[in-house]
């Protein structure tokens, strides 16, 4: 299943993609698309319940909001790419290295990414989305997809003078629009292999971002296993389980950044696209 | 105005604590403390109410989050001018923001469960501030106007979790390791965050002792930094630091939490805490 919600921010809908990609409207079926639903149990059962095609086709083309509601705790994976750590001229880390995203950086996959006052190096990040669908602490890694709900695509916009400031990355992960997620949560079922999903970002049309799940340093269920020791992930909770080379931080021989009116679009197969123009901060 | 929120977890009752210090029913008032609560219009509502005309609150319940619903548990790194001299760190030219697991609060009894695989396990008696309204690039001169009350933290901390890498995140987010309370106490009881007396005790020893008046970056400042970097929303939680004396910098050795040991805390006007520490379950 390919759910989403869509409409005004604040007032999205629950819809689901059919299988010739048309929105089609499941408020008939449920009320919203939240933690108590991204159970994966629930979500088999509303797969097995629900005949897409005969609900209603969604008229004109409405925006689409985050796929699904309450997040608790949104993690970053720092480095997970062995050829990205390669470009950085980094080690590869031991272990995971976890951060958290505020969760008010969350927005819609086609939303503007405003760029914050006092920023001169905001940079993009093309990242495979886990969303938590049933409650891990302590889960082994060969459970761990087993508390998965789906899987959505995710711009890690990042502020990279302000990520470097301090030691600690959050200052610059967090602001308003720096967590497009969607256009769709994909269940499980649809994407049996998180290893093997080709991505890819452009800005402007250009490509700047291309590579696979396939050379992750530590896999999905890795991450889902390693980060449920450290605090308890909770339905609608989400891990960005980090990006492949071609930063923009990263470009030689100078490094690129955002500016206002570049349009930034991303893709993970099977997942869909998003595209993201950036705007300056409105007001002084 | 001391808020609380009283009961068994996951069903907690609003509460109110009276100038004789009693606990009272304010359930009838409001149904929850929650981020809707916190807006100043609400909260002068709830001022108008006369504690006496509440009903008192039988027996000893669980006190709970004094606020539900917290969405944001952001968390300030080395923040004492004295800590940083006891820790041999250079002062921060800005704030180190950090965020601790929403998934971690707790109530300001309930017990300290040592995660798996810890050893060196630490506490940090600090002031929290509530934010009571959405706030954006707020100045500091405007930032107190954002703040709904302050209470009690324990920033516990997992030290060896929270060095492993460079992010101290893995190391602050663990279940329990953010008791919060026991009250919510508005900002017309503290109107001066910058003078309160803190200490912590383990097992009845004295660990730290310290006052808000030795911040680097005092309350105002916090608020405004913060919202230069995320947008604050009713009932985010900003810790703002901790003074002298964790388990990390005793001398001649590091001192850590171990199952069985009693942490006490507390803050001028804010109530005392207490947890014990519990053993990981196997």
């Amino acid at each position: 299943m390919k759910l989403c919600r869509y409409g005004p921010g604040g007032h999205e809908k629950p819809g689901i993609i059919d299988s010739n990609g048309k929105l089609r409207d499941l408020s008939l079926i449920i009320d919203e698309i939240g933690p108590g639903r991204l159970e994966p149990r629930k979500l088999r059962a509303l797969a097995a319940a629900v005949k897409v095609e005969a609900l209603p086709l969604v008229e004109g083309h409405p925006r689409f909001g985050v796929p699904f509601t309450g997040t608790g705790s949104y993690i970053g994976i720092g480095l997970n790419y062995s050829d990205h750590a390669k470009e950085a001229d980094l080690p590869i880390p031991d272990e995971p290295i976890i951060f958290n995203k505020a969760t008010t950086s969350i927005c819609g996959p086609y939303d503007d990414i405003v760029q914050p006052k006092n920023s001169k190096m905001l940079d993009w990040e093309c990242e495979l989305a886990v969303v938590i669908g049933a409650r891990a602490q302590y889960v082994s890694e060969d459970d761990a997809l087993k508390y998965v709900a789906g899987y959505c695509i995710a711009n890690d916009v990042s502020e990279r003078g302000f990520q470097f400031q301090s030691t600690q990355w959050k200052k610059g992960k967090s602001h308003d629009s720096f967590g497009p997620l969607g256009p769709w949560l994909v269940t499980t079922d649809e994407i049996p292999d998180p290893q093997a999903l080709e991505m890819w970002l452009d800005v402007n049309g250009e490509r700047m971002q291309k590579g696979t799940t396939r050379t992750m340093i530590f896999p999905v269920k890795k991450l889902v296993s390693y980060v449920s020791e450290y605090l308890t992930l909770l339905p609608g909770d989400v891990i960005a389980t980090g990006t492949p080379p071609g930063v923009g931080m990263g470009i030689k021989p100078a490094p690129v950044y955002l500016k206002p009116g570049d349009v930034v679009t991303l893709s993970i197969s099977g997942l869909g696209e998003q595209r993201q123009k950036v705007v300056p901060f409105p007001g002084p | 105005m001391k808020l609380c929120r009283y009961g068994n977890a996951g069903s907690e009752k609003a509460g109110l604590v009276d100038h004789a210090g009693r606990l009272r029913d304010l359930s009838g008032i409001v149904p929850d403390i929650g981020p809707n609560t916190l807006a100043p219009e609400t909260l002068a509502k709830l001022a108008a109410t006369q504690p006496e005309s509440l009903l008192l609150v039988e027996g000893n319940p669980r006190i709970g989050v004094p606020v539900n619903g917290i969405s944001k548990y952001i968390a300030i790194g080395l923040n004492y001018s004295d800590h940083a001299r006891e820790a041999n760190m250079r002062v921060p030219p800005e704030p180190i923001i950090f965020m601790k697991a929403i998934s971690c609060l707790c109530g300001p009894n309930d017990d300290t469960l040592q995660p798996r695989n810890s050893s060196q396990l630490d506490w940090e008696v600090e002031l929290a501030v509530v934010i009571g309204r959405k706030g954006l690039y707020v100045s500091e001169d405007e930032a107190l106007d954002y703040v709904a009350g302050y209470c009690l933290a324990n920033d516990v901390s997992e030290r060896a979790f929270q060095l492993q890498s460079s992010q101290w995140d893995k190391g602050k987010g663990c279940d329990t390791f953010g008791p919060l309370g026991p009250w919510l106490v508005t900002t017309d009881e503290i109107t001066n965050p910058q003078n309160l007396d803190m200490w912590l005790d383990v097992n009845g020893e004295r660990m730290q002792s310290g006052n808000t008046s030795t911040m680097i970056f005092g309350v105002k400042h916090l608020v405004s930094y913060c919202s230069r970097y995320m947008t604050l929303s009713p009932g985010d939680v900003i810790a703002t630091g901790t003074p002298p004396g964790v388990g990390l910098h005793k001398k001649p050795h590091p001192v850590y939490l171990k199952p069985g040991d009693i942490v006490t805390l507390g803050i001028a006007g804010l109530g005392q805490q207490r947890q014990k520490i519990i053993a990981p379950a196997a």
